[in-house]
């Protein structure tokens, strides 16, 4: 069954959400720890970029439906 | 002439399996994503030194730019002895123009901000091969210019992720940039409206970046065809260049 629209404005408000922690929280951890713990800043940097991909991957789903083999 | 003719004439070679596979596949998306993201951070790094360290370049009382017209100073200088820094008389001109013209005072700007845009872009995967490329561009000048430092690592690393363009993005925004926007040679839905991909699976065929354009999947379909047409003769000993010409 095909979204509404407010549905569809609202997952994608979501999907463009997601990403823009990802960009928020590269600037917080850049930030705090500066050029110190460079390999422990990769961590929620990767994690906040798995996260809004899961995210974007339900999006997605919600806003095109499951694909069909 | 014939020769000519010959050496120059409409064919495409092709990639070896292996090689369309590691800058096209995205089950090695994680790898492409891990390189990208290393990259993006160390250019933010660089870029937050810049804007909002101790010894910003811009932003500061004053005018901006004083670290960026030392450096310039420092490497348009030739040496009484030894081998000036910048190797192409051609370069230090350039940048003994922009130091003369005081051009430091907004060039530090754009560096600055240069830096953490291709950062943030490289870390979100938008736009990653532009920001691959942007970042390239940057270490390349700095290199001509003389600085080491960690350019030569990170101009590999954008160089190899410029090459995987269509996959270091995958796990990123191009997941969903790419297909709404296009190629140059296949517009996206946002350009070819909604038929071209917009709805339903269309997209999701688009999703997986199968880039071809038209005119070779028309070939394609040819070849296909004429496997069909030949059957087991030519299946046998024989098989077709993806010009549809008996190898």
């Amino acid at each position: 069954m095909p979204l509404a629209t407010t549905e569809r404005v609202v997952a994608l408000a979501v999907g463009l959400a997601a990403w823009l922690g990802v960009a928020i929280v590269s600037v917080l951890v850049v930030n705090a720890w500066n050029d110190e713990n460079q390999v422990l800043a990769f961590i929620p940097i990767a994690a906040s970029v798995v996260v809004a991909w899961a995210v974007g991957e339900w999006v997605t789903d919600r806003l095109f439906g499951p694909t069909k083999q | 002439m014939a020769f000519l003719q010959r050496a120059f004439t409409t064919r495409e070679l092709h990639d070896p399996s292996w090689l369309r596979r590691v800058f096209g596949d995205t089950r090695l998306a994680p790898l492409w994503a891990a390189a990208r993201l290393y990259l993006g951070y160390q250019w933010l790094l660089a870029g937050w030194h810049k804007l909002w360290g101790e010894e910003r370049w811009v932003n500061v009382p004053g005018q901006d730019g004083l670290p960026l017209q030392g450096f310039w100073q420092r490497v348009t200088a030739i040496p009484e002895e030894g081998s000036p820094p910048i190797k192409y008389d051609w370069y230090r001109d350039f940048l003994h123009y922009m130091l003369q013209h005081e051009w430091y005072t907004w060039f530090s700007w754009v560096i600055a901000l240069g830096e953490v845009l291709a950062g943030v872009a490289l870390i979100v995967g938008a736009f990653t091969g532009l920001a691959a490329l942007g970042g390239a561009l940057m270490n390349f000048n700095f290199l001509l210019a003389g600085s080491a430092s960690t350019n030569p690592v990170l101009f590999v690393i954008a160089i190899l992720i410029l090459f995987g363009w269509k996959v270091a993005g995958w796990i990123g925004i191009d997941r969903w940039l790419l297909p709404a926007l296009g190629t140059p040679w296949e517009p996206g839905a946002v350009f070819a409206g909604p038929s071209a991909g917009a709805s339903g699976r269309a997209q999701q065929s688009h999703l997986r970046l199968d880039h071809v354009p038209a005119h070779l999947r028309a070939l394609r379909a040819r070849i296909a065809a004429a496997s069909l047409r030949c059957g087991p003769a030519l299946a046998g000993s024989q098989r077709l260049t993806p010009l549809g010409h008996a190898a």
